[in-house]
């Protein structure tokens, strides 16, 4: 039931995705339309799995890493949906739909999930707040991300005095989620990784194992406060924010996914 | 029936002449027209592109000279003759038929308009047909005409980028003002000059909802009489370096040498603040150092990058105006049809009524020799008139589904030529009428 609720939800981004970047390339206001629809509907199956893994074992498999990239996927749709109702963002389904397909298809491809072998120790309290909460976080960072790539896009063509001819956003709006996103993600992401640390301390009675998950995570934070202190303090903006916030995610998602994915 | 179109345009006219010719009232005129005998039904049309009557009649040259008369005499004023009426002559144009009503249809859908795409005519035909309706001017044939002009023109906006994107340098910055900020009523912009240009600018960004905005000019006082048409407030240009750190939107068009707004001016206004900014030079020389566009957040473009980037949208809307006209051509034979379908009714009524007068004819003729009682005769009655009435379903039943079809016309005329409608009728007697009492308002379409 669960495999089949994620395998329907990624056909369902999949196909939002490809109406999305059919909509911005024909320009048809129907075909944007209906990329919202499905992107709603992959969005409310893709949420009924998480109900699912529920019913199946309470607290959900969440620490399991196809799990957590699954709810990763699932909040960055959510989190659009959500900007989309302040501004004309449709084109972002396009990024969006096609990086929450592969995260629900890989979820469903891995099915069933292995919340007996957790990343560290046995489980607690802990161990699902820290994937929540971090889970969000790197989905708000990857939404600055796409929000960076299309406003690299759109910022070149104007540059190069070639005005965008599809439905792009505008570069405001753009530049306002990325903002928006990356405040919100880096106070999300620095919370996952204390509940993290907490979860550890609880595990082993020290904060800091020191394993490659754990450096890497620590990184990538350090990275990101970074790009936060400049973003909000120094008024960094535009072009060089969004070169930031797509530099920092691809950085943030080795860190935390690839370095999951080779261990 | 046919319909007529009399006119002349922007192609054909120049301005003084449509000006000459042009209705600020036409209701009393329409009225004062479809009184003609000649002339059933009329709609004017009368904008500051075109003037042009659309009417329809049963009598296509008599009308032709009464709309000719109506344009020199009614919307001429006093008789337009000599060299007036030369000119009016060579102006106008006639059309009829399918040719008229497809030139209704371009027309409501912007085809044939001086700039294609442009939104105004739709909103244009529509007051001209309210007028005519009103005036008791427009009857069932010319409404239908309209609703479906009103239906194309709706088709041809939804199903094609006729109308999408702008062609006019003003048009074009407002468009790409839009592409770098989310919300133009809540910038300000900056104006520097108070030339034509920048007045046909302003209208543009006061359309797409600017509220804030600024005019700075050499002489104060001129950008004060610009600043007080627009509800804009009016500075000197020794103010432009403050002016910059609040506009978000610059729009320069003065005369001058060397560039009015620097490097370091824009650099000095981008650094404080966390927007972008979008200057629009179409001054020439340039006011605008060139070498601002490579700062982060400037966007800047000049005259001919607006001029190249209208040019392309002209060329997109050229060739959206082949699926356009395809439409057209699409909803004019369903026009077409319904038309044909209205016109087959007198077919079919003569050709019912053709065959009644038989029957009731060689009835009485056999009747009176059989000399049948009551009963018998309502039974000999009641078969021939089933007899006609089955003999006529099939050809009139494909009469009318193929009269609202191509071709259709060529199917009344075979059936008129066939069964005589339109010779004097000999031998079957002349009751003619309505015999069989069904009424022909049963054959409307």
């Amino acid at each position: 039931m669960i495999v089949a609720g994620l395998q329907i939800a990624a056909a369902l981004y999949l196909v939002a995705g490809l109406a999305a970047w059919l909509g911005v390339l024909l320009r048809a206001t129907r075909i944007t339309r209906a990329s919202v629809g499905l992107l709603v509907a992959a969005a409310a199956v893709h949420g009924f799995t998480f109900v699912g893994f529920h019913f199946e074992s309470s607290p959900p498999p969440l620490t399991d890493l196809p799990a957590a990239v699954s709810l990763m996927s699932w909040i960055a749709a959510l989190a659009l949906l959500v900007f989309l109702r302040r501004a004309r963002l449709t084109a972002l389904i396009g990024l969006v739909a096609p990086a929450a397909f592969v995260g629900s298809f890989f979820a469903a491809l891995r099915f069933p999930h292995s919340p007996t072998e957790p990343l560290v120790g046995t489980a607690s309290s802990w161990p699902h707040l820290h994937v929540i909460l971090a889970s969000t976080g790197l989905a708000l960072l990857g939404l600055a991300c796409g929000a960076g790539f299309a406003f690299l896009a759109v910022d070149r063509a104007l540059k190069r005095r070639r005005p965008v001819r599809s439905r792009w956003p505008s570069l405001e709006a753009l530049d306002r989620v990325n903002r928006a996103t990356l405040g919100l993600g880096f106070l999300l992401l620095s919370l996952g990784v204390v509940t993290g640390m907490l979860w550890v301390d609880s595990e082993t009675g020290s904060v800091w194992t020191g394993t490659p998950h754990e450096t890497w995570s620590a990184l990538a934070w350090a990275v990101y406060a970074v790009l936060f202190a400049v973003r909000f303090g120094g008024r960094q903006r535009g072009r060089r924010a969004a070169l930031a916030a797509v530099a920092g995610f691809v950085f943030l998602f080795f860190a935390v996914i690839g370095v999951g994915l080779l261990a | 029936m046919r319909v007529l179109l009399l006119g002349m345009n922007h192609r054909t006219a120049p301005v003084e002449l449509r000006e000459r010719f042009a209705a600020s009232d036409p209701a009393p005129l329409l009225a004062k027209l479809v009184e003609s005998e000649e002339i059933e039904e009329a709609v004017l049309v009368s904008t500051c592109n075109r003037v042009e009557v659309i009417a329809l009649t049963q009598r296509p040259e008599a009308a032709r000279l009464r709309l000719r008369s109506f344009f020199r005499r009614e919307l001429g004023g006093e008789a337009a003759a000599g060299e007036e009426g030369r000119r009016l002559d060579d102006a106008l144009y006639e059309l009829a038929d399918a040719n008229a009503m497809r030139h209704v249809l371009r027309v409501t859908s912007s085809i044939d308009s001086m700039v294609v795409g442009e939104p105004q005519i739709l909103g244009q035909m529509k007051d001209a047909y309210r007028t005519a309706v009103d005036a008791g001017a427009c009857g069932t044939i010319l409404a239908r005409l309209f609703q479906c002009a009103f239906a194309t023109a709706k088709r041809v906006r939804r199903e094609t980028r006729i109308a999408e994107r702008p062609i006019s340098v003003a048009r074009v910055a407002v468009d790409l003002a839009r592409q770098i900020f989310e919300d133009l009523s809540e910038k300000t912009a900056l104006l520097i000059g108070a030339g034509e240009m920048i007045e046909i600018a302003l209208e543009a960004l006061r359309e797409d909802g600017l509220s804030s905005i600024h005019v700075a000019n050499r002489t104060r006082a001129h950008a004060a009489e610009l600043a007080e048409r627009f509800g804009a407030t009016a500075h000197a240009l020794d103010e432009l370096p403050s002016l910059l750190l609040r506009a978000d939107v610059v729009l320069s068009c003065i005369g001058g040498s060397s560039p009015l707004v620097t490097l370091a001016m824009v650099t000095t206004a981008i650094d404080s603040r966390e927007g972008p900014l979008f200057i629009i030079d179409i001054g020439v020389p340039r006011n605008v150092d060139p070498s601002v566009n490579a700062l982060d957040g400037v966007y800047l473009y000049d005259l001919d990058d607006l001029a190249e980037a209208a040019a392309a949208n002209a060329e997109e809307r050229r060739r959206e105006t082949v699926r356009a006209e395809a439409i057209v051509l699409e909803e004019q034979q369903r026009f077409d049809g319904w038309l044909a379908a209205l016109q087959a009714v007198p077919t079919i009524r003569d050709l019912r009524s053709r065959a009644e007068s038989i029957r009731v004819a060689e009835l009485e003729r056999v009747l009176g020799r059989l000399g049948l009682d009551g009963a018998q005769r309502e039974a000999v009655e009641a078969l021939t008139r089933s007899i006609v009435n089955k003999l006529l379903h099939a050809p009139l039943s494909r009469l009318r589904s193929q009269s609202e079809h191509a071709g259709g016309f060529a199917s009344l005329e075979a059936v008129r030529e066939l069964f005589g409608l339109d010779s004097p009728r000999s031998g079957e007697g002349e009751e003619g009428g309505d015999a069989d009492g069904d009424g022909s308002s049963r054959e409307e379409p």
